[in-house]
């Protein structure tokens, strides 16, 4: 199983560090996301990058329904790769869900983990009550599910599109369908419905592992307001704003990204 | 042609264009859009320059924007015939599809996008979604009825090897009790045969005695015939008819007879148990006072009674009676009186009395004696014929051992019964019971 999980999770390890780097894709891409920062810390790390099941190059036949169901079957993938690798004293780096995904295979083996950096996270993405504003209205998470499904085929098209443009080179589609955020869009809609409707503010009071939020200026989807409340909820957690708007500053201000990270790491500082 | 006119037919081309065209910034901003666009979405052109591209989008949109195009045009560089929500400024859905090149000038990147609207085309791929999910739903419901088809039929099948079990069970139950059944008859059959043994047995054992009466009659008359010859010529002999005799002849004359008179006694008895149990007696029931009955035989007793040192208590009220035949009362009371002094040592007592059993409309006549006793095991057997109770240490008493036999029988005949009750060392009570008169 565990080493399955290397092959089923499309894991590449790189780097001339000893301590491991763990880093975990979002939503919507696979572990392309992080060439314009993972690169950066190969002299000190050992870097790890892995595809959740349905994304980039994993081996889309150990989709199980049921284990993917809830977040903690991507946790459990986490684990299974940190067996295989027999990882220790983990970095873990999570982008949007896999912040969660990050702090709920931390709290389940606390002792491989030694910090959780959560860019953008969001523990809950709907709005709760008076006291928790999670940024959407639950008809917005069904507005977004309905456009899955109502939008399949141009979603489905968007999925391969190099294929769609090169019918007289198709292993040339297929190879760039399957470098860039190639994700199946049956797995895509599920893991849409796993992310948008969980709920783990309960667990980070329980994360025993120091971290690093990393909040963006102007999200849309994970608002500064969450931040601060992840910052607030979780023990030994450090929250960094960020200059860099939008959701992915490991894409759009990358520099910024490692900075803040290189400066968390070195400083061991907790705020 | 001068630059401002270059770029003023640049962007008149760009509003004639029959597809919308924006530019943004990495952060979404937007600097540049022309006419089709922006009428498309329902704006003036002036309106959306400097807007954040997200506000074009819907929620759906902007998430798909942020999870998907973002990371697809910033990793690949372009993205084609993407399709898109877009938000109309009235807030109405506009469906789009959209080709995107990100530009990296230095640091600053600017995304364009050329953007067609897809009314037909949403037309057709709504169409083909309905049918997908028509299909797949069909799918679903066929998959689901043949799952259904073979759990029923994986059902039938469990319940026919169950019947089979069923009906196997059954068949090996009748087998048994087919063989139950046989066994059955065949024990029945054994049981008529014993039946049939036994009633056979019982017809030979009448038979047997029947004809061990008919000779125990016979013989007893012929046995009494020349008993009478010895005692009437013994008797001859002793009355000197045939010349005198002298003392010692006498007494051995005495003995003949005295054991002539037993021998006969012994015979008579024999032939009376003879004749009862051949069904030869008759009875002449009368009323019959109990006072009467014993005053008649007490004489008969009283030298055995002295010469055994015994005394004699006689209580009975004058008026009790029975309806009983007379003779056979006096001969029952006779011989319950000899044993019970054959059987009480010297200085005894025998007691006879009689008293009334009101409910039974019974009389109750016994005879208590000091004797030996009977054990209990033995007082059963006491009237079997021939039976003597073995008293061990005393001596073999005399007697046929037929005369409790025959006393029974007799109450008996005149529907009465005798009973007894006994405890060794103290004694014996023997009991005639009568119908009341």
């Amino acid at each position: 199983m565990t080493s399955d999980a290397l092959r089923r999770n499309n894991v590449r390890t790189f780097g001339s560090g000893t301590r491991p780097m763990l880093f975990a894709h979002g939503f919507g891409c696979d572990q392309n996301m992080w060439r314009f920062v993972a690169p950066a810390f190969a002299d000190d790390y050992r870097i790890v990058l892995f595809d959740y099941i349905g994304s980039g190059k994993s081996d889309v036949s150990a989709y199980d329904p049921k284990r993917y169901s809830t977040l903690d079957g991507y946790a459990e993938d986490v684990l299974d790769i940190v067996h295989a690798l027999d990882l220790r004293d983990v970095v873990f780096v999570g982008h949007s869900v896999s912040s969660m995904v990050g702090v709920l295979a931390a709290n389940r083996e606390p002792d491989r983990f030694a910090k959780l950096i959560m860019i953008g996270p969001s523990p809950r993405y709907v709005n709760d009550g008076p006291d928790y504003v999670g940024g959407f209205e639950r008809s917005d998470i069904d507005s977004l599910f309905e456009t899955m499904d109502k939008n399949y085929i141009g979603w489905a098209n968007f999925l391969a599109p190099a294929i769609m443009k090169n019918p007289d080179h198709p292993e040339l589609g297929e190879e760039l369908a399957q470098s860039f955020c190639s994700t199946d869009p049956v797995i895509a809609r599920r893991f849409a419905e796993a992310t948008f409707l969980s709920d783990n503010r309960a667990d980070l009071g329980r994360v025993r592992v120091p971290s690093l939020v990393l909040q963006c200026s102007d999200d849309m989807i994970a608002p500064g307001s969450v931040g601060e409340y992840v910052h607030r909820q979780t023990p030994q957690s450090t929250l960094r704003v960020m200059k860099a708007t939008g959701h992915c500053p490991h894409m759009s201000a990358p520099e910024e990204t490692i900075a803040l990270i290189r400066d968390y790491l070195e400083s061991g500082s907790i705020a | 042609m001068p630059d401002v006119e270059r770029a003023r037919s640049a962007g008149e081309i760009l509003d004639a264009l029959p597809c919308g065209v924006v530019s943004f910034e990495d952060g979404g901003a937007i600097v540049g859009v022309n006419a089709t666009l922006a009428s498309m979405l329902g704006y003036e052109t002036s309106e959306l320059e400097g807007r954040n591209v997200e506000t074009l989008l819907g929620i759906a949109g902007r998430i798909f924007f942020q999870t998907h195009m973002y990371p697809l045009t910033r990793l690949h560089g372009r993205a084609e015939e993407l399709f898109v929500m877009l938000r109309h400024k009235t807030g109405a859905d506009v469906g789009a599809l959209l080709n995107a090149v990100r530009h990296d000038f230095a640091g600053r990147a600017v995304t364009d996008c050329v953007i067609m609207e897809v009314r037909e085309r949403r037309k057709y791929e709504d169409a083909l979604l309905r049918a997908k999910q028509a299909a797949e739903a069909a799918t679903r419901a066929l998959q689901q009825r043949t799952d259904e088809l073979e759990q029923a039929n994986e059902k039938l099948e469990e319940q026919a090897s169950e019947l089979e079990v069923q009906q196997q069970q059954m068949q090996d139950q009748a087998t048994e009790l087919e063989v139950q059944s046989e066994e059955l008859i065949a024990a029945n059959d054994e049981l008529l045969a014993r039946a049939d043994e036994l009633e056979r047995a019982r017809f030979a054992a009448d038979e047997a005695n029947h004809a061990k009466s008919q000779f125990l009659a016979v013989m007893s008359h012929e046995l009494r015939t020349p008993l009478n010859a010895i005692g009437g010529y013994a008797q001859l002999i002793e009355l000197g008819v045939h010349g005198p005799i002298n003392q010692q002849q006498r007494e051995a004359l005495e003995r003949i007879t005295r054991s002539q008179r037993h021998l006969l006694g012994l015979i008579n008895d024999v032939l009376n148990l003879a004749r009862i149990e051949a069904g030869r007696v008759e009875y002449a029931i009368e009323e019959v006072r109990i006072a009467d009955a014993v005053a008649a035989v007490m004489p008969m007793i009283e030298t055995q009674m002295a010469s055994a040192e015994l005394t004699s208590e006689v209580s009975i009220d004058p008026n009790l009676a029975a309806r009983a035949d007379r003779e056979k009362v006096q001969q029952i009371l006779i011989n319950l009186l000899t044993n019970a002094v054959k059987f009480t040592p010297a200085g005894g007592t025998v007691k006879t009395f009689a008293e009334p059993d009101v409910p039974n409309r019974q009389v109750r006549v016994s005879v208590v004696d000091s004797g030996i006793g009977i054990p209990t095991d033995k007082l059963k057997n006491v009237f079997e014929p021939f039976v003597q109770v073995d008293v061990g240490h005393t001596r073999r008493r005399e007697g046929s051992g037929l005369g409790l036999a025959i006393s029974r029988d007799l109450a008996r005949g005149m529907a009465g019964d005798l009973r007894v009750i006994s405890e060794v060392g103290r004694g014996s009570t023997f009991t005639l019971v009568l119908p009341a008169a």
